[in-house]
């Protein structure tokens, strides 16, 4: 079965939402008729995707605002769009964005960035919790192509499309 | 004497089992949390000296994991890093037959050593 309605989620920025996120999502694809694998993989990408939507969301004046979750299914891909505000002070996180996305794009196979960074990440003091680990993953275990775009009414909406492998 | 406590915070649940000969640290259910760092990193790093001390293998098992988000492999990368420097044991078992733990675990065999101290096995 596919082709089934969007899940739309509008979630509010508390980590407590992740676990509800997490379920929606895996019974999402699980009623769509993906092996559990699959429906592993899509639920990952929807996670890692709404956990950086929610470190990140910040409305005009500052305040913590909602995170939208749009994820469509075609015959031939899963696309997950993760929709959250930004202000001026989420810029920098728009640039580490944009980087590590090139960034993964710059590897013939993204298994190799995702080496890459956890040979970072244990080269850095043992005390910083930093991963940066998620986009790569999301390229990596969800064969996604993402991309970002602003839109006019100040949100940022990553997405990460996934072809269907039969 | 063997001797076991178990640890919880909301949906990850880490059992530490302790025989004659091995350091166990089991994981269970799904690693959501903001910073796992927080939670993990203390009972690995407790769970490292006391193998060490004791002479003991430590093995983290996370073939119960149904979930485990990016930010919960920091931990687990620099323990295995912190263990290929010095001289402790440490294997990280996952489930090889999970494409999720297969894809993301395999990576984690560039901290394993040529002499075995250091392992990642993949398992059915």
């Amino acid at each position: 079965m596919r082709n089934q309605t969007p899940l739309e989620l509008d979630i509010q920025t508390d980590w407590t939402e992740m676990g509800n996120v997490f379920e929606s999502a895996l019974q999402f694809f699980e009623h769509a008729g993906f092996d559990p694998d699959a429906v592993n993989t899509y639920t990952m990408v929807v996670c890692e995707l709404v956990e950086n939507g929610i470190k990140y969301a910040k409305s005009s004046n500052g305040e913590l605002s909602a995170v939208h979750v749009s994820v469509r299914i075609s015959s031939q891909t899963v696309t997950i769009q993760v929709t959250n505000p930004i202000n001026a002070a989420s810029r920098a996180h728009l640039q580490d964005l944009d980087r590590t996305i090139q960034w993964v794009r710059g590897y013939q196979d993204p298994f190799e960035a995702f080496i890459e960074r956890m040979k970072e990440i244990s080269r850095e003091p043992i005390d910083l919790p930093k991963s940066g680990l998620g986009i790569v993953r999301v390229a990596v275990e969800g064969r996604a192509a993402l991309d970002f775009f602003l839109g006019e009414d100040n949100t940022l909406s990553v997405l990460a499309v996934s072809r269907i492998e039969n | 004497m063997e001797s076991s406590n178990t640890y919880q915070k909301d949906s990850l649940t880490i059992n530490r089992n302790e025989s004659e000969d091995e350091l166990t640290l089991s994981f269970f259910g799904k690693s959501i949390l903001h910073n796992p760092s927080d939670f993990v990193l203390p009972i690995l790093l407790e769970a490292l000296e006391m193998a060490e001390n004791s002479a003991k293998r430590l093995t983290m098992d996370f073939r119960d994991l149904a979930y485990m988000n990016s930010s919960t492999f920091t931990p687990v990368i620099k323990i295995l890093e912190r263990a290929r420097l010095a001289t402790n044991r440490v294997t990280a078992i996952y489930r090889k037959g999970l494409k999720w733990q297969e894809v993301s675990f395999t990576a984690l065999t560039i901290f394993r050593t040529q002499d075995g101290r250091i392992d990642i096995q993949g398992v059915e």
